[in-house]
């Protein structure tokens, strides 16, 4: 009763509309794009969005009002101005591809990503960019705010700090990319993210000095590529940046090798996790 | 990094013969997580579950071919198979020379697929957004976006609706853009998984004589799957009926029929009484009559092949007189389904009675229920 057939047909002639395999820019490019529609939609959320980014500032910026003579180095403000402005840049590029990953599994989208021709690989990086966007739109909200309220930053090493920013998100982004690869054998990752957004608040002084941590506590600090982001950023943009001061040439090296290694596994991972969710046929569960 | 899904091979097999889609000896068994994922993920099954048995099957370009069977049969993870969503456990499937599983991404640049649900759409997105998006993930140049995305459109009906979010869509409108999102790319080949699965009848029509006629003017190799037999039998295409991983039948709806069904014919009496009379000499008569059914006043037998409707007409002979009409009926496809299946879809002379039994007895005492709470002086 069955058909049994050996015989394949050639391959296809390449009819159809003009196109090329689609790469990693047009993906990217693709996903920016669907994503900034999505947001401008509920535009109330986009607002909070912001908002919500903006508090903590506000918050420090009172605390600092009462604990006026505590020394950080320079001005509490600014310290704290950098401090949360590059967590806000970074958070962007952590978490941003674990939620939109976890949104597309539960939505019923993320099969009709994969469907397309275009590598897995660049799936990553394309659904993470909106959010990276967004998330340095926020933490330079942040800092504009700071400087406003009276944060002194000194503007003469901005490249620098613009370089490791970059640096940052790229070792952000393979964490996040890390968190997702487990989120495709899971079908969760987000407590992974949150527990490790709260070590990072805590453990890279964000807020306080890593000199204030206790020694075996502040080990853990130099896991973290946050620490040395918002460090080596305070080094340049403050004229007194404290007791805990990184030069950017060590942040900015620590960076590079924490990028060069922990891209590749992620992405690696993330595509051994793919391969093997959908040999177990796990892609459309959730 | 190139890893199974990014490989872009050379075609697997080339030669000049014709089939787009060929599935070759495809097997699929879905294992339960292995031990240490257990500690991530609860696992959802706890045995190997047989999915795909050995199956084999070819589509030539203009052709649709339908995909019938029961939920669990197969279908979609042979879908999903061949648009390289999930990978065979044995055997190859083959997409315009292409090994779906080696090279997934070649392969899914010449499908369009059509999955289930209508989630898959962006529900934010207006209608041109989504085929934008699409376009762009497929490779397409900007100005061939534009072009197609209008003119996809435009062919399934959507054209005045290319503004409108997924939200406001009906569901036979989403039903269209999902068509309209297989089609964009023009491809060669159309995977469409229950495309009228959620809308109504008329829209339902409607969709399947579009698909009939884009797969003829473009000559597409189509495989679909529903679960509506009646649709199956309006597509007058070539069938595959699945069941529990294995190809039950493969060919066309006639020679199906010619094979397996067999004459039915109807008896009108004019009372139940002569109805039950007759079912009853029938059931007990061994003159090629294969089953018997009564349902109120009509008789309705099913005959082993060969045997003439005149042995039944004999075998009622001192009954003649009750007879009212006697016709020779089609069988419903579900029921020559059911009995490829062995299954019992179809309700039987039991349930009948047994629902018409306690359908008596709920008027009955709906009756006396009225009977007993009404005004002695309205009797």
């Amino acid at each position: 009763m069955t058909t049994t057939t050996t015989e394949i047909v050639r391959p296809h002639t390449g009819k159809g509309p003009s196109r090329k395999r689609a790469g990693t820019w047009a993906t990217l490019k693709a996903f920016v794009r669907m994503e900034f529609i999505e947001e401008i939609s509920y535009p109330l959320t986009f607002a909070f969005t912001l908002l919500r980014s903006i508090m903590p500032l506000l918050l420090s910026f009172f605390i600092g009002q009462l604990i006026r003579d505590a020394r950080v180095g320079g001005d509490y403000l600014t310290y704290v101005t950098i401090g949360l402005g590059v967590t806000a840049m970074l958070q962007g590029a952590l978490v941003g591809f674990g939620g939109i990953l976890q949104q597309a599994f539960m939505r019923g989208n993320l099969e009709t990503y994969l469907v397309e021709p275009v590598p897995w690989t660049a799936l990553p990086v394309a659904m993470n960019t909106w959010a990276l966007l967004f998330g340095l739109f926020q933490g330079a909200a942040l800092m504009v705010l700071g400087v406003a309220l009276g944060a002194n930053i000194d503007y003469a090493s901005i490249l620098p700090f613009v370089a490791l920013i970059l640096l940052g998100l790229i070792a952000t982004t393979a964490i996040g990319i890390l968190s997702a690869s487990v989120l495709m054998l899971t079908l969760k990752s987000q407590p992974i993210l949150v527990v490790y957004g709260l070590a990072a608040s805590l453990l890279a002084g964000s807020v306080f000095s890593v000199s204030q941590l206790p020694i075996w506590l502040r080990v853990f600090s130099f896991v973290i590529p946050h620490t040395y982001v918002i460090n080596g950023s305070r080094s340049l943009l403050m004229a007194d940046p404290g007791s805990f001061e990184m030069s950017f040439g060590t942040a900015a090296l620590v960076l590079t090798i924490f990028s060069v290694i922990a891209m590749p596994i992620g992405l690696w991972l993330f595509r051994r996790s793919l391969e093997f969710a959908r040999k177990m046929g796990m892609l459309s569960g959730y | 990094m190139r890893g199974m899904g990014d490989t872009d091979l050379e075609p697997a097999v080339t030669s000049n013969s014709e089939p787009s889609i060929v599935v070759d000896h495809v097997g699929k068994t879905y294992y339960p997580s292995p031990k240490w994922m257990r500690a991530l993920v609860a696992t959802q099954i706890r045995e190997p579950v047989i999915a795909l048995d050995d199956i084999n099957l070819s589509v030539n370009p203009g052709e649709i071919v339908a995909v019938v069977g029961p939920n669990g049969a197969g279908k979609t993870t042979t879908f999903r198979i061949l648009v390289g969503l999930t990978t065979p456990t044995e055997g190859r499937a083959i997409v315009m020379g292409y090994d779906a599983t080696r090279q997934s991404p070649s392969v899914r640049s010449l499908v369009g697929w059509m999955p289930g649900d209508d989630r898959s759409l962006l529900m934010r997105l207006n209608c041109a957004e989504n085929l934008r998006f699409h376009g762009r993930l497929q490779g397409m140049r900007p100005k061939a976006i534009e072009r197609q995305v209008k003119h996809t459109l435009e062919l399934v009906g959507l054209g005045h609706a290319a503004n409108k979010s997924i939200f406001a869509l009906s569901a036979g409108m989403r039903a269209r853009m999902q068509l309209a999102r297989a089609l964009l790319h023009e491809p060669p080949v159309l995977i469409l998984d229950e495309p009228t699965g959620a809308v109504d009848p008329v829209a339902a029509h409607q969709l399947l004589n579009l698909i009939i006629k884009i797969v003829e003017e473009r000559k597409i190799a189509a495989l679909l799957s529903s679960h509506r037999l009646e649709e199956i039998e309006a597509l007058h295409s070539r069938m595959i009926l699945l069941d529990r991983g294995t190809i039950r039948y493969d060919g066309d709806l006639q020679t199906m029929r010619n094979r397996l069904d067999r004459p039915c014919v109807e008896i009108t009496f004019g009372t139940d009484d002569a109805a039950h009379r007759a079912a009853k000499v029938l059931d007990t008569a061994n003159a090629g009559i294969a089953s018997v059914n009564v349902e109120d006043e009509t008789v309705r037998c099913i005959l082993e092949h060969g045997t003439r409707q005149g042995v039944v007409l004999a075998e009622l002979e001192h009954m003649v007189a009750d007879i009212v009409t006697v016709d020779e009926v089609k069988r419903p496809l579900r029921e020559l389904l059911a009995e490829i299946y062995g299954a019992t879809t179809v309700r039987s002379e039991e349930d009948i009675r047994r629902e018409r039994r306690e359908e008596r007895r709920r008027e009955r005492e709906g009756r006396e229920l009225q009977d007993s709470g009404r005004p002695r002086s309205r009797r």
